[in-house]
């Protein structure tokens, strides 16, 4: 007995011995996957609010039930500690588990089936890297028949990705991996289909999620509400811009992903979105102000005091009004939204936060917000069209669900 | 001055204080908080944050339904109150006919008992929330076990930076106490 415990000894002292002749080369590893990890942004779905770090949690709804981020620490009983590379690799790209079971599509393992197996393998040394938390995760409650995981091979067959030709570093362009692979964009800006795959040929030309409208982000689009080079770089790295700051579900987006990313990155990111040749912004259409009527009074009863009567807003506390980039949405779905909702507290860094925007569901009814988000629309955002109380009305009883 | 520099402004028919106040024309953009200072001269509304933060100019809106709620003056504007009834912290003592203070109201006089102040500065608005939840206590009781989380619920938006809000606790829950019919039975 001796003996075996003294060669088991030896053998992690030769493993040891193994790992320390190059240490740099691990840590290299691991501070690259820890990029990575911010890249694809895998905490938003994989921490939950307040939770540690990649210990799972964060419940993700979907049209067919709600699914929860699993465990991802090394821990033998409810992580992944007993993963080999290859097993994290194909959970990562293939959404299957060492054991068979196929991934919920919730995990964007359709759009990570493009991550190259260098960085899959980088990726799984910062995960093998973190402390273990012995947690198990909720379990997943999704309605008959998409609870029943098999379904899901059917499924994989129909929407999957069957080829992975921008796993070649070298001429995959920056851009497109950090934007499509990694960053996921598409996962909600992109439309699915009644069966909750994404609508390829439709990439990322927008879908409503949650309620809310992920906005369409290819280069007509951004450029028609205004958005330069410069100030895209600058929403991903700084989650605002002159168009406004990151709320509802980008709000996580910019804090456990982009803000972490370099400026390289970030431009080639911004370069992926707007094209190698980016249209011109539109300007804002000059619209004769008009200062009376329900619409114009609602804004200085409610929202002036904040944004101001100019709708300048004040720094470090509430949006500028003029171009804001939920104004200049053709839909008024997020406007409508936070009207009726408001927006959490938000902190931008160590000095920069916006304060909370109250909600005004108990104040204002669907005429009301109907007149103030034309008003606001036709003043700030460049339409010159009515929002009608009909369809506040459809976007606030379906958020009320 | 020409039509083009006026400041756009209309007729403001308010009550405050159970007082139907003078109507005049008041700027369109004019925020409550202002249109109480420098149009009726009450002063005891405070102006802290100005961004709908601290709660320092909470006044209290009356609803026709005998219900109440809060309201911050310093983002709303005056006009949202038109033809509305509310309530300040100058509206709260019985008063004398000289206008004296003849008795102060159970939450103000809690709040003298308890200590639960300091500089003052958000007291005004600590008066007008305890009083929104003695009075909708009154119309819905709770269980006594509740009362410690229903007037943390009430009350904690409100920012005070000199206390520690213990004295303002004890306070409110002996201001509750002491009026019949907030507490269920049983
Ligand atoms: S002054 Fe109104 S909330 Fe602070
Ligand atoms: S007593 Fe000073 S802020 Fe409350």
């Amino acid at each position: 007995m001796r003996r075996v415990l003294l060669m088991a000894g030896l053998l992690v002292a030769a493993t040891g011995v193994a790992r320390a002749a190059d240490p740099g080369a691990d840590t290299d590893r691991v501070e690259r996957g820890r990029y990575l990890a911010r890249a694809a942004d895998c905490a938003a779905c994989h921490t939950s609010e307040g939770g540690t770090p990649y210990a799972g949690g964060h419940p993700i709804e979907t049209p067919f039930g709600t699914v929860y981020g699993t465990n991802i620490t090394p821990d033998d009983d409810y992580g992944i500690g007993d993963y080999s590379a290859d097993d994290f690799h194909r959970a990562l790209t293939e959404g299957e588990l060492p054991d068979g079971t196929q991934l919920y599509p919730a995990m964007p393992y359709t759009d990570y089936h493009g991550i190259s197996r260098a960085d899959s393998d980088a990726l799984y040394a910062y995960f093998m890297s973190l402390d273990p938390v012995h947690q198990q995760s909720t379990q997943t409650d999704l309605a008959w028949p998409f609870s029943m995981r098999w379904t899901l091979n059917a499924w994989n067959w129909l929407f999957a990705p069957d080829d992975s030709d921008d796993s070649d570093e070298s001429t995959a362009d920056r851009g497109r991996y950090l934007v499509d692979t990694l960053g996921h964009c598409g996962a909600c800006h992109t439309p699915r289909n009644a069966f909750g795959a994404v609508e390829s040929d439709h990439r990322l030309e927008g879908a409503v999620i949650g309620g809310y409208e992920a906005p369409a982000l290819t280069p007509d689009a951004l450029a028609g509400r205004g958005w330069t080079a410069s100030d895209l770089t600058r929403f991903l790295r700084d989650g605002r811009s002159p168009q406004g700051s990151m709320y509802s579900e980008m709000y996580p987006v910019f804090h456990h992903s982009t803000r972490y990313l370099r400026e390289d990155d970030l431009s080639a990111m911004t370069h992926a979105l707007l094209g190698d040749d980016p249209p011109e912004p539109t300007p804002l259409a000059a619209k004769s102000s008009t200062t009376d009527g329900q619409g114009a009074q609602l804004y200085l009863d409610n929202c002036a005091g904040c944004h101001g009567s100019d709708g300048r807003g004040v720094a470090r506390v509430a949006s500028a009004m003029p171009g804001n980039t939920t104004l200049r949405l053709d839909s008024p779905r997020n406007l409508v939204k936070v009207i009726h909702e408001g927006i959490e507290a938000r902190s931008f860094g160590t000095f920069e936060r916006v304060q909370a925007m109250p909600g005004f569901a108990d104040d204002m009814d669907a005429d009301q917000i109907a007149a103030l988000a034309t008003w606001l629309r036709q003043r700030w955002g460049g339409h010159d069209d009515t929002v009608d109380t009909a369809a506040v009305e459809d976007i606030i009883g379906a958020s009320s669900d | 001055m020409s039509e083009r520099d006026r400041i756009p402004s209309t007729p403001l028919h308010v009550t405050i204080n159970g007082r139907r106040q003078p109507v005049e024309d008041v700027p369109n953009e004019l925020m409550m908080l202002d249109y109480l200072h420098e149009y009726r001269n009450l002063t005891g509304t405070r102006y802290g944050c100005g961004i709908g933060l601290c709660r320092a100019c909470t006044v209290i809106v009356d609803h026709e339904d005998g219900t109440s709620e809060e309201r911050r003056t310093c983002i709303t504007g005056a006009h949202f109150f038109e033809g509305k009834s509310i309530r300040t912290v100058e509206g709260h003592a019985e008063r004398d006919e000289d206008g004296e203070i003849a008795s102060l109201s159970e939450v103000q006089q809690q709040f003298l008992e308890h200590f639960s102040f300091q500089c003052s500065y958000c007291a005004p608005g600590f008066v007008n929330a305890a009083t929104v939840l003695v009075e909708r206590l009154q119309r819905e009781p709770v269980a006594r076990e509740a009362l410690e989380d229903t007037i943390s619920d009430a009350l904690e938006d409100h920012l005070c930076r000199c206390t520690g809000y213990v004295r303002y606790y004890r306070a409110v829950r002996d201001a509750v106490l002491a009026t019949p019919g907030t507490i269920k039975e049983g």
